[in-house]
């Protein structure tokens, strides 16, 4: 049997995928790109060509600014919390106290909703009128706020409604992180007179380095392309406070129908996605020595 | 890829309730640890809890203070109400995200489960050379393919049908990750068997590998299915009659276009979630340990 008969089925299991890989991933890609280079009004029949006009515009475009700025800091804000509580939570997780395992489920609940199911119960919590939050605050006998409705709250309960909803995903990484610790160093380290505090700093957290260095990588993705939250709770407001890049991409793409200038915004994104990543590994990267 | 997901070598008998462990310090140590845990699993679970209260509760009371978490009248109200709402179809998108999500993981378990065998088990010319292809894809993130998406979408006559939803998963990269790492740990010699018994190269993957990778293939599974269950931004942009709309669009709808009734949105809330809890209820074991081994995204 020649060779390419006998390699020929290897290939075969390949293409399924690779049919669907060209037509909604690396074609879209390419695409995009190419769309992005133009005055692509979906309606209209004629597209004109504006070479990079598009991204020239998005440079001069303070709606731009002003959306990355909100998503930044939701997004920093929301990274320090999700890593923070998960760390805490999955420290004394590790320790197994009785009903660690209920713990554990409890924890990774939220995880499993839908961005629409938290983003309408959150919006209930936080109501000005009769939300949870202002019945507690009532209670202790605090005046009641506009969570949703301030400028200087509204990133920050965005954050922390986020928290709530996503902090079991960091929590279980770091929980496997560190089970992954050979227990032996610590039993070394007790032996030596370390406390736990200095057990805590000089090993757990070093060990650590990798697994944070992952979630925090993933997580300032995921939570730099936020939509949901805003576009349920807040859409954007009060005034722009809220907005985010994905909202304006939104916008431009589905309620202006202007195809090419929201294309050449997602590059955008990607780029600060990409610069972002690469900066985290220069300072969280590097090896870990036992 | 097996995790410990125990701590190594307990120095204490976890067997003993905690109170009669063996030192006064271990007690003292679980004590502080749950009163230092416990508020943070009443703060998770308690919206949910208020979500399932506020939709039995009466409408003229769920602006009440105090806050019933047992409503003291509870009511089906709300889900009747919902149920015969004539600009609400809920039980159509119920049907709609029930008929995407299923597409869309038995397409994903399909398509993934073929590559991974074909990256992770078989050897040909240039196979690296595509693993790394797709790799780099993700660099990219999946906003820069929603227009161009959306686009073609349009040139094929897909928008508002379920064809716009499921297909575009089949490119999913996530899936052929996981299981070519699965499938990578499956001893080589059950295949020579297999191959030596006259089984075809398909006739391996079909009843030797996929049998053997159950539990990967349940987690990518259920991981995809509330992927799809659950995403709100292709279907909003990808969907626009109402009666095509999945629950999470329908949902974002209904709080949007001035239905002032509270009981209305949490109850649509709950009907969305109860099917996803009653998953992960199942599940926890295969997703709390798959999120542990893989360490992906929860969405």
């Amino acid at each position: 049997m020649p060779r390419w008969r006998k390699l020929l089925p290897n290939y075969l299991f390949l293409v399924p995928y690779f049919v669907f890989f060209f037509l909604f991933l690396a074609g879209p890609n390419v695409y995009g790109f190419y769309i992005s280079l133009f005055n692509w009004d979906i309606l209209l029949p004629n597209k004109p060509f504006l070479g990079f006009g598009n991204y020239q515009e998005l440079w001069l475009d303070k709606l731009w600014w002003l959306s990355l700025r909100n998503t930044v800091l939701f997004a920093a804000l929301t990274v320090g919390g999700n890593v923070l509580l998960g760390l805490f939570a999955s420290v004394l997780v590790k320790q197994r106290p009785p009903g660690h395992q209920i713990l554990r489920f409890l924890f990774y609940t939220p995880v499993v909703l839908s961005v629409a199911v938290m983003g309408v119960i959150l919006a209930r919590v936080f109501n000005t009128e009769f939300g949870l939050l202002n019945y507690y605050v009532d209670m202790v006998g605090l005046p009641t706020q506009k969570w949703l409705g301030e400028q200087r709250f509204v990133i920050p309960i965005l954050s922390l409604s986020t928290v709530w909803w996503t902090f079991g995903f960091p929590f279980l990484v770091f929980l496997a992180g560190l089970l992954n610790i050979p227990e032996p160093i610590y039993e070394a380290a007790r032996i030596d007179g370390v406390n736990r505090l200095q057990s805590f700093t000089h090993i757990t957290l070093p060990l650590l380095k990798p697994v944070t260095l992952f979630i925090v990588v993933t997580q300032f993705i995921a939570h730099f392309k936020v939509f949901g939250q805003m576009w349920i709770m807040t859409l954007g407001g009060p005034g722009n406070s809220s907005y985010s890049v994905v909202m304006y991409l939104y916008d431009v793409g589905w309620r202006f129908f202007r195809m090419g200038y929201a294309s050449s915004l997602a590059f955008g994104l990607a780029a600060i996605i990409l610069v972002v990543t690469l900066i985290n590994f220069r300072f969280l990267g590097g090896r870990v020595e036992y | 890829m097996a995790i410990e997901t125990r701590t190594h070598e307990p120095t204490v008998d976890y067997s003993l309730p905690f109170w009669k462990r063996k030192t006064v310090l271990h007690r003292i140590d679980m004590a502080a640890i749950l009163i230092l845990l416990i508020p943070v699993a009443i703060a998770t679970i308690l919206p949910l809890v208020y979500m399932f209260s506020q939709a039995f509760t009466p409408e003229d009371q769920v602006r009440n203070w105090p806050v019933e978490y047992i409503p003291r009248e509870p009511t089906l109200a709300s889900f009747q109400l919902l149920v015969t709402w004539p600009n609400l179809p809920i039980m159509r998108w119920m049907l709609n995200s029930f008929i995407v999500s299923t597409s869309v993981t038995a397409l994903v378990l399909t398509i993934n489960s073929l590559t991974a065998y074909a990256f992770g088990r078989l050897e040909f010319p240039g196979r690296d050379f595509l693993f790394i292809f797709v790799l780099t894809t993700l660099m990219i993130p999946g906003e820069v393919t929603l227009i161009p998406t959306f686009v073609i979408m349009r040139r094929l006559e897909w928008l508002d049908t379920y064809n716009a939803l499921i297909w575009p998963a089949g490119a999913g990269v996530f899936g052929i990750f996981l299981l070519r790492q699965f499938f990578q740990s499956i001893p080589r010699e059950l295949e020579d068997a297999a191959i030596i018994d006259g089984c075809g190269k398909f006739g391996t993957y079909w009843r030797i590998v996929l049998p053997l990778s159950r539990s990967a293939l349940i987690a990518l599974g259920i991981f995809t299915f509330l992927g799809s269950w659950n995403d709100l931004f292709w279907p909003l942009i990808a969907l626009n009659s109402n009666e095509m709309r999945t629950l999470p669009v329908g949902l974002s709808i209904l709080q949007h276009e001035g239905y002032t009734m509270q009981g209305l949105g949490m109850a649509a809330a709950a009907l969305t979630t109860v099917p996803v809890l009653i998953l992960y209820g199942i599940f926890q074991r295969h997703i709390i340990q798959g999120v542990m081994v893989t360490g992906l995204t929860g969405r």
